[in-house]
This record gives C-alpha cells, sequence and structure tokens, in this order.
C-alpha cells in the first residue's frame, strides 16, 4: 500500500496543496472581473461536491438532497443580503412583498436584520434540518437506495415550498438583493478577487477540516460503516451515530457552499433546490472520484469548465455529451479520474485499498 | 396572506368533489409509477429516466397522431411499443452491466435521461406541443356533486385495465412465474433454467412500455415538453416505494396518496400539500421502510 505514491499521505497534502495555490492564484492570471467571477462559481460548488464526496464517498450513503443545506443557505444569505439594503425607518420592507401585498415584514425575516445573527442562522439552520433528517433517517437503518429517495422526497418538499411561499421568498423570480454583501465595513464586490478568496478560503478550510477528520478514528469507523455497515454494528460501533454526524457535517459543508454562491451571484432562486442542482453535485463527484475530496473538486471545475466554455451553439450538444460522459465514467471508472490516477501510480496492478465493489 | 385565505373551510360538495380528483390523480401517478414498480421490484433497477421514457411515449403518441394520422386509441399500444423496444435496448447495452451496482444505475440512468431531454429538445424544438383529445372524449361528466372531463375518466379506467394486465402476466403466465422467481432468487431461479437475463429485457421493456403507455395519456392531459418527464418522477418513486414495491401495493400507495394530496389542497393549497404529503411520507417510510404491503422478499 505505502508503495503507491497515491497513498502517502505527504504527498497527498503536497498534491491538495499545489491544487490550492493554483486555484488562490486565479486573480492574477486572469484579469477579467468575469473570469474571476465564474471560477469563484466552480469554487462554491466543487465546495458543494465535497460535501457529496463526503457523504457518499466515505460514508457510502447516497444523498440526492445535498442541495437542500445548498438552498437554504442560499435563501439566508440571500436574505440577510437584501435586510442590510432595508432601512428600519424608510424602508423596511423588501419590494416584491409590498407587491405581494404584506404590510409588514414576516417573523421569519425579523432576524436578519442583524448580519451577524443572520450569518449564523443561514449556516446553522441547514444544519439543524440534515441533523434532523439524520437522526430521521439513520435511526430506523434506512440505507442505500432508500435514502436516495427519501432525500429526493425531501428535497422536492422544499422546492415547492420555496416556488410558492411567494410573499416570503419572491418565489421563482428569486430575492436579487440591491447591493453586495457587506461586511465589517467592506462591500465585497462578487466580481473582485476578496469575494474569490473567501470562497477559496472556505474550500480549503473546509477541505483540510473533511480530510483531517477523514484520517481521525472517527473517519475510519465511517469508511468501516460505508464497506459493511453489520459488520461495524457487530463489533459494537454505534453505527447510527456516525452516519447521523457525518450526514450533519456534509449539511454543514453545502450551507457554507450556499452562503458564498449567493455571496458571489447577489442572487438566489428556487434553482438552487431543483433536483438537477443536487444530481449535477453526485455526478461532479461521481467524474472526479467520489472516494476522494480532491477529486470531488477537480470533477466539480472541469464539469463546470467544460459546460460553460462549450459556447452557445454546442451548449445543446453539451448536455449530450455530458450525459454521455456521466454515463461512460459511471460504466468505465467507477473510482473517477482519480481512481484511475490511483491506478496508474500503482507500481502494480490491481493495488486496492477497497474492494473493487464500489457501492 | 392571511389564515382566512390560506385555509378553505369545509363544506360537503366541494369536499366530495376533491375527492373525485384525488382518485383522478390516483390513477395518473398510479399508471406513472406502474412500470417503475415492475422494473424496480423484479430487478432492483433504480431507473431515473422513468420520466423521460414517459415523455418518449408522449412525444411518440404525437407523432403517430399528428404526422401519420392514427387514432388516439391506437397511438397508446404504439407508444408502449416503441418505448418497449427502447428500453429493451437499453436494458442490452446499459443496464446489464450494472446489475451488481444499484446505486450506479440510478446515475447512469440519470445521464440516460439527460441525453434523452436534450435529443428530444433537439429533433422537435422548445415550442410546446400538444396531443389532440379525441372528440369521444371530449366532454364533462357534471352528476351531481361529480366534476370530471371525459379524459380522466379514461385514464382511470386505463390505469384499472393496465393493473390488471400486469397482474395477469405476473401471476396467470408462464413468463410471470419466471419473473417472480428471479425476483425472489436470482441465483436460484437460474440455478433452475429460468434465462435471467431474458426475464430481465423483457421486464425492462414491459415497464419501459408501460411508461409509454401512460406518456401517451399524459400528453393529451397535458403540454407536452422534452423535460415533462421530472414532473412524474419524484411522485412515481414515492408510490412505488410507499407501495413496498409491488403490485397491489403500488396501487394502494397511489390511492392513498392521491386522495391525501387532494385532503390537503382542498384545505390548503396545492404546494403546501405536497409539502405535507412528501414530509409524511418520510416519516412513514421511517418507520415502515419496508411499505404499505411487502412480500418479505430478499431486497437487493
Amino acid at each position: 500500500m505505502s508503495s503507491n505514491l497515491y497513498h502517502n499521505r505527504k504527498a497527498q497534502w503536497a498534491a491538495y496543496a499545489v491544487v490550492f495555490v493554483i486555484i488562490a492564484l486565479v486573480p492574477f492570471i486572469f484579469d477579467n472581473p468575469f473570469v474571476i467571477n465564474q471560477i469563484a462559481r466552480y469554487t462554491v460548488f466543487a465546495i458543494l461536491a465535497v460535501s457529496v464526496s463526503l457523504v457518499w464517498g466515505y460514508g457510502g450513503i447516497l444523498s440526492l438532497g445535498q442541495g437542500l443545506g445548498f438552498g437554504i443557505a442560499a435563501y439566508g444569505m440571500g436574505m440577510t443580503m437584501q435586510m442590510q439594503f432595508q432601512n428600519p425607518e424608510t424602508d423596511p420592507i423588501p419590494s416584491f412583498m409590498l407587491t405581494n401585498e404584506l404590510t409588514e415584514l414576516p417573523l421569519m425575516w425579523q432576524p436578519f436584520w442583524s448580519t451577524p445573527v443572520g450569518l449564523i442562522l443561514t449556516l446553522a439552520v441547514p444544519t439543524a434540518i440534515f441533523l434532523g433528517i439524520g437522526i430521521l433517517m439513520f435511526q430506523a437503518r434506512v440505507a442505500g437506495v432508500f435514502i436516495a429517495i427519501m432525500t429526493l422526497a425531501i428535497l422536492a418538499a422544499w422546492y415547492s415550498m420555496a416556488y410558492d411561499m411567494q410573499p416570503f421568498t419572491a418565489g421563482f423570480n428569486g430575492i436579487s438583493p440591491p447591493l453586495p454583501f457587506q461586511f465589517m465595513g467592506y462591500s465585497i464586490d462578487p466580481y473582485g478577487a476578496p469575494a474569490f478568496w473567501i470562497c477559496v478560503a472556505f474550500l480549503v478550510l473546509l477541505t483540510a477540516a473533511a480530510k483531517l477528520l477523514m484520517h481521525s478514528k472517527f473517519g475510519m469507523v465511517v469508511q468501516a460503516i460505508r464497506d459493511d455497515a453489520e459488520r461495524a454494528r457487530f463489533l459494537g460501533y454505534n453505527v447510527a451515530y456516525y452516519q447521523v454526524l457525518l450526514f450533519t457535517i456534509s449539511g454543514f459543508i453545502a450551507a457554507c457552499a450556499g452562503l458564498c454562491y449567493v455571496m458571489v451571484v447577489q442572487y438566489v432562486s428556487p434553482t438552487s433546490l431543483e433536483l438537477s442542482l443536487s444530481i449535477s453535485a453526485v455526478i461532479w463527484a461521481a467524474v472526479g472520484g467520489r472516494l476522494s475530496l480532491m477529486g470531488a473538486i477537480i470533477g466539480a471545475f472541469l464539469v463546470n469548465g467544460i459546460q460553460s466554455y462549450l459556447g452557445d451553439e454546442l451548449q445543446q450538444v453539451g448536455m449530450i455529451m455530458l450525459g454521455g460522459i456521466f454515463i461512460a465514467v459511471v460504466l468505465f471508472l467507477p473510482r473517477g479520474l482519480v481512481g484511475l490516477a490511483e491506478k496508474l501510480l500503482s507500481p502494480r496492478e490491481g493495488a486496492k485499498s477497497l474492494n473493487g465493489e464500489a457501492v | 396572506m392571511s389564515v382566512n385565505d390560506f385555509w378553505t373551510p369545509f363544506e360537503l360538495y366541494p369536499f366530495l368533489n376533491a375527492l373525485f380528483i384525488g382518485l383522478s390523480l390516483a390513477s395518473i401517478w398510479l399508471v406513472a409509477a406502474l412500470g417503475l414498480t415492475i422494473i424496480y421490484g423484479t430487478m432492483g433497477v433504480i431507473n431515473m429516466a422513468h420520466g423521460e421514457f414517459i415523455m418518449l411515449g408522449a412525444f411518440s403518441t404525437y407523432v403517430f397522431q399528428t404526422h401519420l394520422g392514427v387514432p388516439f386509441v391506437l397511438c397508446l399500444p404504439l407508444s408502449f411499443i416503441v418505448v418497449a423496444i427502447f428500453g429493451w435496448a437499453i436494458e442490452r447495452v446499459l443496464i446489464r452491466n450494472l446489475y451488481n451496482r444499484p446505486l450506479d444505475t440510478l446515475l447512469a440512468t440519470w445521464g440516460l435521461s439527460l441525453i434523452l431531454i436534450q435529443v428530444v429538445r433537439l429533433v422537435f424544438g422548445t415550442s410546446p406541443l400538444y396531443v389532440a383529445v379525441p372528440e369521444w372524449l371530449d366532454f364533462q361528466v357534471d352528476f351531481l356533486i361529480l366534476h370530471l372531463s371525459g379524459l380522466r375518466l379514461f385514464i382511470m379506467i386505463i390505469a384499472v385495465g393496465l393493473v390488471a394486465l400486469t397482474w395477469y402476466l405476473l401471476y396467470r403466465t408462464t413468463w410471470g412465474i419466471r419473473v417472480r422467481a428471479v425476483m425472489q432468487d436470482k441465483e436460484m431461479a437460474a440455478s433452475f433454467g429460468i434465462n435471467t437475463d431474458r426475464v430481465y429485457s423483457l421486464t425492462f421493456a414491459y415497464g419501459a412500455g408501460l411508461a409509454g403507455a401512460a406518456g401517451g395519456m399524459f400528453g393529451a392531459l397535458k403540454t407536452l415538453f422534452p423535460d415533462m418527464g421530472s414532473g412524474y418522477i419524484v411522485e412515481a418513486f414515492l408510490v412505488v416505494v410507499v407501495g413496498g414495491i409491488q403490485l397491489a401495493g403500488s396501487g394502494l400507495s397511489a390511492l392513498i396518496l392521491g386522495e391525501l394530496n387532494s385532503i390537503f389542497s382542498y384545505f390548503t393549497n396545492d404546494t403546501f400539500a405536497r409539502f405535507v404529503l412528501f414530509s409524511l411520507i418520510v416519516i412513514f417510510l421511517r418507520f415502515r421502510p419496508q411499505g404499505l404491503l411487502s412480500e418479505g422478499m430478499k431486497r437487493r
């Protein structure tokens, strides 16, 4: 095992450092604010892909609801930024509420007057929801496909709520805060380098924390549960406890992605709760290699990059290509591109840390 | 939004009509879920492209009706055949390689659905298309409290018919015996000389065909869009899972879910009803993951 460079922890950290430095240098390479903004979005998607990799690659829990954490946090951030624009004296109600005949600010929006409270809620609410869903599912030993379908149902339910509660969420149009995010006296321009670096900082910190966690005893148990939950249970581990905790952490990471996303796009709509976003995140992780956080990050950058650089004419064929690539990855590269790298770095044929059967 | 706008008080006749709407909704969900039940129940394949099979059925009905002048009633079996052949080919090329990886079938069929949506969009364009409702179905039942379009009534009858047909095939034919044997234990069935590959291809084709026929009817009910399938997939999966992944269970769960949805929407609104219903389903699955009815078969 140690003969493969891929499994060398120092080499892994070095690879992570190289990739992160390259990403962080983007504002120096490209002078174009639109490019910087675009790559900031990819960075945000990479954070979401990390949350998928954590829960699916390491935990073996295929959640189709990672977009729920992303979307709810996106709404929280959108509300926070909208309320930064409102004035308690002269203009206390966002304009879309007035057109929906609301005469006072709904209770749900009140805490967002304060930016720190708003930010805390933005991250705490999705995390708490993931904790609740996790307890509901894993205490009952729900597993495999059922988790996919249950998270799908929960996501669909929240999507329709965001869509329909027009007076509270601006419905289909979504909330577009008039001003960039203001924080500690600074205005964070979504097209500027600071916003980009905030996203990169989130990505680096969350990835490093997740990687350390997966190298810890907790991470080992989580992976043992993925490989054989029943055996882990017989060895005396409280499987549900580990799964709930992992699921909650992944929800928190997805929430961080949602927060950053609204910071760099200055807009939030029900599309962030759409099923296609959640499944896209799964695709990114799968293409890059879900068994590795770095794989998920590379997958997110690669797939999104391909998608946006195909151009308008090729865009239509692009979806077909994307579907084709995805099928090909599932069929021929179940461990993604990183799995390919692992194989290439392996000195002998068949050095595998896990049994080849990917679940 | 005041409480009075949100909450509709109880009145007998509108409420009874809501129950009939629920019945209609249940029949639609059941038709959408039937093919999924067969495919998932027999093969353990999570076919995320099922919604797109429905969409293909709707578009092939449109082609048969508008371009070839086939009467609507004949379009349905023709769509069944077209989509069944397509499903058969997909099983041969794609699904076959993934039998031991159920979660991966979910991902691969999602990729397939992306491709199907885009191909149909390229072929038919983005403007909405319609399947014409035939004249003999273009009537409205207004009987005391009951207000229902002829088409919805037709879908209810077809839903019952398709369930009966599927039941007959599964429980009264040799093919059905083979399918149920494979469902219970694939290896054992194979060792008794059943060609499991063949059973799988035919089952997948039949399930896809059911989606095709469903699509024909939904095309008449609503506008045709390349991504119309996504409107059915979540409900269809929930019907299947709540029912316990078997025929009678799907019928029962479609009935219960359709009625509950209709009752909740009567008192509140469609979206809130959906939210409450989905939340209830998640809680239900937490306590009874095996679904309403389960034969205690081997889970794969």
